[in-house]
């Protein structure tokens, strides 16, 4: 199957200043890819290269096989995307809005428009002025221009943002429902990783212009189980000898929190762990093992608090 | 083809629906009552003469103006002139017309530099705001060129230079008939051309007026297009042109010692001065080299313009 975009190698210098520094990476189609980090990683930049607004410095962004460097009108044409707030003209009604943009490509009907607006649920709403709007209603009205024409390939910059809780879950909801049933490719952008992760496949995390790690969610075959860290929890006695025999045998850096001893482990490994510190006479009175979320895992690989 | 008419209706929706474009409107409407009422009651102008007796009312018209050059000098020139032009009437034996809805129209030409500035505002804001308020992005990720979509702005810029132009027009006449009256169809008129006084039609004179207005008026839409789009910021537009167009000819004053200030665009913009006998009032200048600088000027301004919205990437703010 074709990707429905693929990064390659792309590098951004405003300047003196390499803001991208080569990233390299595939959404398929169908696929719900996040894209997290923190503020002024460079998330925008490259979602600004992606629609053709920024030029590349260096490597090339192809959607559908098209490169946005010399085929852009065929590249652009598969995209609907939201670049940083969505905005609009205050002036105009959010349906005059829609219509605006609908006069820009070809083959929108009447129909579609209700239909997109029925399906962000504005509503009523939607023949009010759109300055008057919330900033919820705005990113339900970005969502909307973004999918008149039935894009492959969506971009949503942050569009959790402003949103309560309810409308998180209803974007996340039809954020799924696009994928699945249509086999819409979704790049969502987000510096809140809960927010996302849970209608994400999979999540690459940027971090001063270079991609550290892509990740899939709720990946849960058999080789991967064994294979990811897990978080391990032991309340011991004396907890300073374990930690001693956890360093020396192991390498490991527990940490003692709440009389706990907290570390991260491969889980196929953890009965020989205790086999040992039993055999050095360790007294062991719990052992609690959870998948490392994703969140603990970041929050080590991006050594700054991104999750909010 | 299809595609860039929507696109000009786009642009047209985005000028119309907004209320500062029906107030420039509603100050033209304002603005030529007031001047047709006021040159109603101040001037008291002629609306016809008499079949029979227009020598005699030409005679007191004269006779009453050299009265009035005994008071002050500062209107005898004003007035001499109009006393020259009774005469010429007398002398050739032609019954004037009187003052009506297509002479106030072309008294109304002056009119022409608000709306030069009211395009200019159009043409500053055209291009910025959508920078300002951020739609700039939305509207550039579509499967249109940039160029397409500057061209479809400057071509709405110009549209509506044309449009209130066509609406002054038709504005003036409509007041000016109902004040005035009418004065035919293709009323003549004598009037101070290069060779003397002449027997002209007023609406060869109006068309001439308004037309060599425009050259500036879109000289001066133009160059707010250019700052527009190149600095991303309108009120630095609006400021620059509208300074320039009312300070243009100080600026060329200033400089009219140095050999070069013939190709300062303002010393260029009057092409009037041709057709009134005033061609040589810098040397070396005609009016096909007047011609030729503007449009050098003009060409330079798109493509200034077209290069900066084209080729430059859209940041943050």
């Amino acid at each position: 199957m074709q990707a429905a975009m693929e990064l390659i190698d792309v590098k951004k210098t405003i300047g003196k200043k390499e803001i991208i520094k080569g990233l390299s990476f595939t959404i398929n189609q169908g696929e719900v890819f996040g894209f997290i980090g923190p503020n002024g990683a460079g998330k925008t930049t490259t979602i600004r290269m992606m629609v053709g607004l920024m030029k590349l410095t260096d490597g090339d962004i192809r959607i559908l096989g098209n490169s946005v460097k010399t085929d852009y009108k065929k590249a652009i044409a598969e995209v609907g995307a939201i670049v940083e707030n969505p905005e609009m003209y205050p002036f105009m009604s959010g349906w005059s809005n829609l219509k605006h943009y609908a006069r820009m490509i070809p083959g929108i009907t009447e129909q579609r428009i209700q239909e997109v607006v029925e399906l962000v649920g504005l509503g009523k709403a939607i023949k009010e002025k759109a300055g008057r709007y919330s900033l919820g209603m705005r990113q339900r009205l970005g969502i909307a221009q973004a999918l008149l024409h039935n894009p492959s390939v969506l971009i949503l910059d942050e569009p959790t943002n402003g949103l309560d809780p309810a409308g998180i879950r209803e974007i996340r909801h039809y954020v799924r429902r696009l994928a699945t049933e249509e086999n819409v490719a979704i790049i969502i952008s987000s510096h809140l990783l809960g927010e996302v992760e849970q209608m994400c496949d999979r999540i690459g995390i940027i971090k001063n212009g270079e991609m550290i790690a892509i990740q899939a969610v709720n990946d849960t075959s058999e080789e991967s189980e064994t294979q990811v860290l897990s978080q391990v929890k032991l309340e011991v006695s004396p907890a300073d000898q374990a930690i001693e025999i956890l360093k020396t045998s192991f390498e490991i850096d527990a940490v003692l929190d709440a009389n706990k001893l907290v570390f991260q482990y491969e889980k196929n490994n953890i009965p020989s762990l205790i086999e040992s510190l039993v055999k050095q006479n360790i007294a062991i009175y719990q052992v609690e093992v959870s998948k490392a979320s994703l969140e603990d895992k970041f929050f080590d690989l991006i050594g700054e608090n991104i999750i909010g | 083809m299809g595609n860039f008419l929507k696109l000009l209706y786009n642009e047209q929706i985005k000028l119309f629906v907004r209320k500062s474009t029906w107030i420039m409107y509603g100050i033209l409407i304002l603005l030529t009552i007031g001047i047709a009422a006021l040159t109603l009651i101040f001037d008291k102008p002629t609306t016809s003469y008499d079949a029979e007796n227009w020598k005699t009312e030409l005679q007191a018209e004269n006779a009453a103006l050299e009265e009035q050059n005994k008071d002050g000098e500062f209107i005898e020139s004003f007035n001499n002139s109009i006393i020259a032009k009774n005469e010429y009437y007398l002398d050739n034996d032609i019954k004037p017309e009187g003052y009506g809805a297509l002479q106030f129209t072309m008294d109304n030409a002056p009119l022409l530099s608000l709306i030069s500035l009211f395009t200019i505002i159009v043409a500053a804001g055209i291009v910025a705001s959508e920078f300002r308020m951020g739609t700039v992005k939305l509207l550039l990720i579509r499967p249109i060129s940039r160029s397409k979509i500057l061209l479809s702005k400057y071509v709405s810029v110009i549209f509506f230079a044309f449009m209130t132009l066509i609406f002054l027009l038709v504005l003036s006449y409509i007041i000016g008939a109902i004040f005035f009256g009418f004065d035919g169809i293709n009323p003549y008129l004598v009037m101070e051309k290069e060779t003397g006084l002449d027997y002209v039609s007023i609406l060869g004179e109006t068309i001439s007026s308004y037309g060599y207005g425009l050259v500036n008026l879109v000289m001066m839409a133009t160059f707010a297009f250019m700052i527009s789009s190149v600095f991303r910021n309108s009120s630095l537009a609006i400021g620059i042109a509208i300074f320039l167009m009312f300070a243009g000819n100080s600026i060329v004053g200033f400089f009219s010692n140095y050999s070069w200030v013939k190709y300062i665009l303002f010393a260029n913009t009057n092409l009037e001065l041709y057709s009134n006998g005033n061609s040589h009032w810098i040397d070396g200048m005609s009016l096909g080299f007047s011609i030729t600088i503007l449009l050098i000027y003009y060409v330079i301004f798109l493509v200034l313009s077209w290069v900066f919205f084209t080729k430059r990437d859209v940041a943050g703010h």
